[in-house]
């Protein structure tokens, strides 16, 4: 009987071996295949339309942001990374990200991601003091400890708060309500913020936390120039495709 | 009684049997996947090949892979179904040479980056996702690659395609349906047109 069974089946493994390999092969396929074998796909790909109310401004805004990203970001990174050595510019960027560990262990913590909390931990204790102030980050290097980037937007996002408006920031690229609103409690657990902390911030007044956000821009730009070219090269329409991707990664965010 | 053992265990077998069959399809196609990006890096670290030459040959060596054909239909969205069989054709075509452009440009920015398979999803039996990440000296990018599986199969494609690609959550179909949407509100499929040339 197993025998059978087990015949049997290869049997119809060939059988159907065969059905699949015609000897012709039609290259031109009907156009009328939309509700036939492209109909599964379309259900995949039916997108659901974000909230757009501010599609006008957002239009503009994202026109500026990609004209002074142009002319007057990338000029300067370019010089920067001219003049300091990439060695020192990663350092900078682990340096800031070392500062930002509040927020990603708080979030971490807020969605029940005790060991992302406890990775998170580890690694400011070891890059803060082994890693010189987080300016080294001998925790990944030599402890296999990795960063689990997490936001209070992502924090809402978990518990099902929806996105909202799409809304494009000065400067700063695509955002939504959720992830604007969450900009003030992140504010509120990060050492750079200029605002009075009965502990030590970076940044004292609200120039000097410019200054400090805008190096820390530059020096994260300069170190991966071709990264918004890259992007913008397969653009029809540099603001409905940014918005998408935008939306769509901190879906996937969220998700994780 | 011994019977009734007998045809659960032959069930048994049967179930197993078709798994296996199932797991033989995705590790070959695995396999297949492996082989390109192998084939791929060999053309990459080739110096004596000029630029254009080994973008071509990438090119070439992808292009059985990928669905092009379908892709272009599916970014269209319902649109697709307005156009006439010459606006069609022509848009598939410069769907594929705007999608042979981009690849080529993002092999340029290629640096010893290395392809790991993370895990396979078999949700439907014509569709296999291959979720890799992209090693750098820096960070992890998680790609994943949407095969399905043609009912014909043609004789210069192989046997599963690839239909869309998922960089870090963003479907490269799902962004070109968005913006094509948005573009088709105000403007014409021949203006669509014109832009993509532009591209490539």
């Amino acid at each position: 009987m197993i025998l059978m069974f087990t015949f049997l089946f290869t049997l119809s493994g060939c059988s159907t071996n065969t059905i699949e390999q015609p000897k012709e092969v039609t290259l031109n396929q009907d156009r009328d295949d939309f509700n036939g074998e492209l109909e599964g796909f379309f259900d995949e790909f039916e997108v659901e339309e974000i909230y757009d109310p501010f599609s006008g401004y957002n239009r503009a805004m994202t026109t500026f942001n990609d004209k002074a990203y142009e002319y007057v970001i990338k000029p300067v990174a370019k010089g920067y990374k001219y003049v300091i050595h990439e060695e020192v510019r990663e350092s900078v960027r682990n340096f800031f990200n070392n500062l930002y560990f509040p927020i990603r262990a708080t979030n971490n913590l807020l969605q029940g991601k005790f060991y992302n909390t406890y990775e998170e931990t580890g690694r400011f204790i070891i890059n803060t003091t082994v890693g010189i102030l987080g300016f080294f980050d001998p925790a990944k290097v030599h402890f296999n400890l990795e960063a689990h980037e997490e936001d209070f937007g992502q924090t809402l996002g978990f518990y099902g708060v929806g996105s909202g408006p799409h809304i494009v920031l000065p400067l700063l690229g695509p955002s939504n309500l959720r992830d604007l609103l969450s900009m003030y409690p992140d504010a509120l657990l990060s050492p750079i913020d200029y605002t009075e902390r009965s502990y030590w911030t970076l940044t004292d007044t609200w120039s000097e936390y410019l200054g400090a956000r805008t190096f820390e821009e530059v020096n994260y730009i300069s170190l991966d120039m071709e990264k918004y070219d890259e992007i913008k090269q397969d653009a029809i329409d540099l603001y409905p495709y940014l918005r998408d991707i935008y939306e769509q990664y901190r879906k996937k965010q969220i998700e994780e | 009684m011994i019977s009734f053992y007998k045809k659960i265990l032959a069930l048994c077998v049967a179930v197993l049997f078709a798994q296996s069959l199932v797991a033989d399809e995705q590790i070959d196609l695995k396999n297949r996947f492996l082989e390109k990006i192998k084939e791929v890096t060999l053309i990459v670290e080739n110096k004596e090949l000029s630029k254009d030459e080994r973008n071509r040959n990438i090119v070439k060596s992808l292009t059985p892979m990928f669905d092009f054909e379908l892709m272009a239909k599916l970014s269209l969205g319902t649109a697709w179904r307005e156009l006439s069989q010459e606006n069609a054709d022509k848009f598939v075509e410069l769907y594929v040479e705007r999608m042979k452009h981009s690849y080529s440009a993002k092999i340029d920015a290629y640096e010893d980056e290395k392809v790991e398979v993370k895990s396979i999803d078999q949700p439907q039996p014509n569709r296999i996702a291959l979720v890799t990440d992209l090693v750098s000296k820096e960070e992890k990018l998680e790609i994943v690659y949407k095969y399905h599986k043609p009912k014909t199969k043609a004789a210069d494609k192989d046997e599963w395609l690839i239909y869309d690609v998922e960089i870090i959550g963003v479907s490269i179909l799902k962004t070109d349906r968005a913006q094509f949407k948005e573009f088709l509100r105000t403007k014409s499929i021949v203006d669509l047109m014109d832009a993509l040339a532009k591209q490539s």
